[in-house]
């Protein structure tokens, strides 16, 4: 008896659930959530952080690269675009000499794509 | 670890647990310098008497240092309730993200403290206890101990704790930033959602929110995306957030409005637009759902999401006009 009772209460329980949440999941399975966008919001505050550090700052200027014109080129691009760029920095080695010689050298062609001089990377909309 | 904690023979003590890289030995107390050398605008003392006392039972400083804080922030709980959730036995201690996810399963938020002595009596000053981790040993023979800094007096430089089984323990300022230090100045504050921390910081107050979104407590979600929004209104992620908690919440128009700003304030934000389309679209507004939708494919480049939405829009549009 109880058994039997538990099993239809069980039952409209479970139907109830799929009532009220299926319509509700269907229509957010196509809304962007937050945390991806966080993730997105991420990885550019990653690309530019390594812009503030003061060894690749000289590093570009002394290319002649302007460095407050590379940010506000970077802050232009898509989530989609700074995840390829943070992607390829998740490829270069740990460790190594403070700079990085990979960083830097990725970085000098991310820039110079950006201002029209390089390309390099696919994404890029150069300036000139 | 535990012969140290026989040795010094007392319950007082307990094993937090620390999980934190690159700790730094003796070196002074810097933060104690700061404050002498700017001494902040805060009254010069403070002691919030309602903190209610739990002691501790031996090693869980954690769970009693998380219910007087919880229980301070309006959500009554006993040390007890708590233990199962923190408390790890085979280290004698509670780890520090699982003293925010407590913090959060109970619909507060989980405010990491900026690493600064003048931001943790801010707190105080504000009304708000605040949970330290100590290190009472040294650097390599550690003694982890979680307590709930209540108050402090600047004048005699000295700082008041809830702490094991004292129940106001008095501690100069600068022994306790030596505990204080060896823990990297980890410390957290419980707070409700609506109300923002007097030294809070933008990203991490309102990361504080997402996270409270993502363990599901997506009402007080909602509220903490508010209250960051009541200080910066122009907060992308926090916008986005509060108009994704609305949809959850299963109010459209809600969402649909917070969208609908973060379009407004960022326009390149192929997010807010696609977003939009499907607040639009719940409400069988198809024609502009559908405009949206198409701005977002437009702004999205590759992103394979926004397409899906347009494509999705359509055949609901459809279904619901032959109908």
């Amino acid at each position: 008896m109880s058994s039997r009772f538990l099993r239809i209460t069980s039952r409209i329980a479970l139907a109830l659930i799929l009532v009220v949440t299926l319509p509700l999941q269907t229509a957010q399975a196509g809304l962007v959530s937050t945390e991806q966008i966080a993730r997105g919001s991420a990885e550019r505050e990653r690309v530019l952080g390594l812009l503030e550090r003061a060894d690749v700052r000289a590093a570009l200027e002394a290319r002649g690269v302007d460095v407050a014109e590379a940010k506000q080129r970077v802050a232009a691009l898509t989530d989609e675009e700074v995840a390829q760029i943070a992607g390829k920095l998740d490829e270069v080695p740990a460790g190594g000499d403070v700079l990085g010689v990979i960083v830097f050298i990725f970085l000098v062609l991310l820039i110079t794509d950006i201002l029209g001089f390089t390309k390099v990377f696919p994404f890029t909309r150069s300036v000139r | 670890m535990r012969g140290i904690l026989r040795l010094t023979h007392s319950a007082r003590l307990c094993a937090g647990l620390l999980l934190l890289a690159g700790l730094t030995g003796c070196a002074g107390t810097p933060e104690l310098a700061r404050l002498r050398a700017a001494p902040p605008a805060l009254p010069a003392r403070v002691e919030l008497e309602q903190v209610p006392f739990f002691p501790q039972e031996t090693h869980q400083c954690g769970p009693a240092s998380l219910a007087m804080a919880l229980t301070a922030a309006g959500r009554p709980v006993t040390p007890d309730a708590l233990t199962p959730r923190v408390y790890v036995p085979e280290r004698q201690g509670s780890l520090q993200v699982e003293m925010l996810a407590a913090t959060r399963r109970e619909g507060l938020i989980a405010y990491p403290l900026a690493p600064s002595l003048a931001d943790l009596l801010a707190e105080i000053a504000a009304g708000t206890p605040v949970i330290v981790l100590q290190n009472l040993g040294l650097s390599v023979l550690p003694l982890w101990h979680y307590a709930v800094a209540v108050g402090y007096d600047l004048p005699r430089e000295e700082i008041v704790l809830r702490s094991g089984l004292t129940r106001r323990e008095v501690m100069p300022l600068a022994t306790f930033e030596h505990t204080w230090a060896r823990s990297g100045y980890w410390a957290m504050l419980a707070l409700p959602p609506a109300r923002l921390p007097a030294t809070a910081r933008e990203d991490t107050y309102v990361q504080a929110a997402l996270a409270l979104e993502q363990v599901g407590q997506t009402a007080a979600a909602h509220e903490a995306y508010r209250t960051a929004l009541s200080r910066w209104p122009g907060n992308r992620l926090a916008r986005m957030g509060l108009g994704n908690t609305a949809a959850a919440l299963g109010d459209w128009r809600e969402a649909e409005a917070a969208f609908r700003q973060v379009t407004r304030d960022h326009p390149r934000e192929w997010a807010a637009y696609n977003n939009l389309a499907w607040a639009l679209a719940q409400q069988k507004r198809w024609k502009e759902a559908l405009e949206a939708a198409q701005h977002a494919v437009q702004l999205a480049g590759d992103q394979p999401q926004a397409r899906q939405t347009l494509e999705d829009i359509r055949k609901r549009m459809k279904e619901a006009k032959s109908r």
